[in-house]
């Protein structure tokens, strides 16, 4: 497999950052809300503390089988035929994920901004960045994020301190009021969309230099990345008050709408949206990035490019064809998505880190073994 | 229609001009790359002639339904 270079601890730190922030940080505030009420602040807190799970979990497989990407990693444990089939399920996941990330950016764009213009155009624009990305390679593309970082920190902060002078403490209160259930539920559906894709940086860890010493880096940045969104969440709630977060479409988006300092810096929310683009495109990158990795390994490819072109293709064609409409959008993403997500994303990694720990304890000389999988990996 | 159905040709063409001339002498490669995108070329061809394509997430729907709707009553949204 042709790669060019590796990346460092800290940009994967970075990956990961924009990663978890991704598309939840615009879309997940109205379903958090429309389950929790204005508990959806406490709902995020509980979905970063799934997710930390969710990471250790991960942490865990990488420490049974280094150096392997997801689709070795089911052949090590399962033998090559199952192995082989998990991995192409991996994979469909993956261009699908890409595909319904691409109508979420369409979407957006077609209600908030550009009404008159077609959905395939905005949708293939996007896809030409993130098929040119995927193309370039991994290092470029954690070097483009390693760029994009500091703009990201700087806007958001400017966006948080310019919303605090609006925020009603009113209401979030009561706190509590709804119960453990709803707040588990919501917790659930934040972790569903920010943590469990994380599955997919397994395309990109046997890429990273030492692995081993980014465990930690990774957990902070995801956690950093979590807080943030926790904190938008809070000023959608604070701000727009827990009905209007769960009605609207893109409350973050709706909320940002609502800076005004001294009738002077007002309509600021293209500042979002952009904050919003860059996340986004991480996201899109990766779902893609690992699918067609996990293609062109399944294939046995000598390199992963071959395959970028015709897959950016298709997963065009496909996201204008997942959600015929923004209601089966609400609808899948509310009741399928959970226990899809859960399935592909805990219960599965889970068997394999399970048998993947049974392995090692069979065998006499478990150092030796970690060795051998870590050269061939490599 | 038929302009969109020339731009998909178009497009692949342009696909195909820029991904070969790194093929040559990799003859597997040469055959999924041809593969991949006659079936990309066929989809995008049946997309802009308005054909209806099976949707992805049907099949998962039709498998996680029950799951999903029990895990939605399980832990309920508040009222």
């Amino acid at each position: 497999m042709a790669e060019n270079g590796k990346i460092s601890g800290l940009q994967l730190m970075v990956l990961t950052f924009l990663y978890t922030i991704g598309t939840t940080v615009l879309v997940i505030p109205a379903g958090l809300a429309a389950t929790a009420k204005q508990d959806a602040w406490l709902g995020a807190i509980a979905g970063v503390l799934i997710g930390t799970v969710v990471i250790g979990l991960y942490m865990g497989l990488l420490t049974v089988y280094p150096g392997l990407s997801f689709v070795n990693i089911c052949r090590s444990a399962l033998g090559k035929w199952v192995g082989t089939a998990l991995g192409v399920i991996y994979m469909c996941y993956a261009f699908i994920g890409a595909s319904t990330v691409l109508f979420y950016v369409g979407n957006f764009f077609k209600t908030q901004f550009i009404p008159h213009t077609p959905l395939w155009c905005t949708i293939m624009l996007f896809a030409v960045v993130v098929a040119m990305g995927a193309r370039l390679g991994l290092e470029t593309i954690a070097r483009a994020s390693e760029l994009m970082l500091p703009w990201f920190l700087m806007l958001f902060v400017l966006l948080v301190l310019t919303l605090v002078p609006a925020a009603k403490s009113a209401n979030v209160l009561p706190v509590f009021e709804v119960g453990w259930k709803p707040i588990f539920s919501a917790g659930l559906s934040f972790a569903g969309t920010a943590y469990m894709p994380m599955v997919f940086l397994f395309s990109v860890l046997p890429h990273v230099k030492a692995p081993e010493k980014t465990k930690i880096g990774m957990y902070v940045s995801a956690l950093l990345g979590g807080v943030c969104v926790i904190l938008v969440t809070l000023f959608c709630i604070l701000i727009l008050g827990p009905n209007i977060t769960g009605r609207s479409m893109y409350p973050s988006y709706a909320l940002v709408k609502k800076i005004n300092i001294g009738n002077f810096l007002q309509r600021v929310e293209a500042i979002l949206a952009g904050l919003w683009f860059i996340t986004t495109y991480v996201k899109t990158t990766f779902y893609y990035y690992a699918g067609v990795r996990s293609l062109s390994e399944i294939l046995g490819l000598k390199q992963y490019k071959v395959v970028t072109l015709p897959c950016a293709m298709a997963v065009v064609v496909f996201s204008l064809v997942v959600y015929p409409d923004v209601v089966y959008m609400q609808y899948w993403d509310s009741i399928i998505f959970p226990p899809y997500i859960i399935l592909l994303g805990v219960v599965i990694p889970l068997l394999l880190w399970i048998i993947g720990l049974a392995k090692q304890n069979s065998q006499q000389e478990p150092s030796t073994s970690t060795q051998n999988q870590l050269d061939k990996g490599s | 229609m038929m302009w969109s159905l020339a731009g998909v040709v178009v497009l692949s063409g342009f696909f195909a001009a820029l991904e070969l001339p790194s093929l040559k002498g990799q003859k597997k490669e040469r055959w999924t790359f041809w593969l991949l995108l006659i079936l990309s070329t066929g989809l995008g061809m049946a997309y802009v002639s308005k054909l209806t394509i099976p949707n992805p997430l049907e099949l998962i729907a039709f498998i996680f339904k029950p799951i999903g709707y029990w895990l939605h009553n399980v832990l309920p949204p508040a009222k």
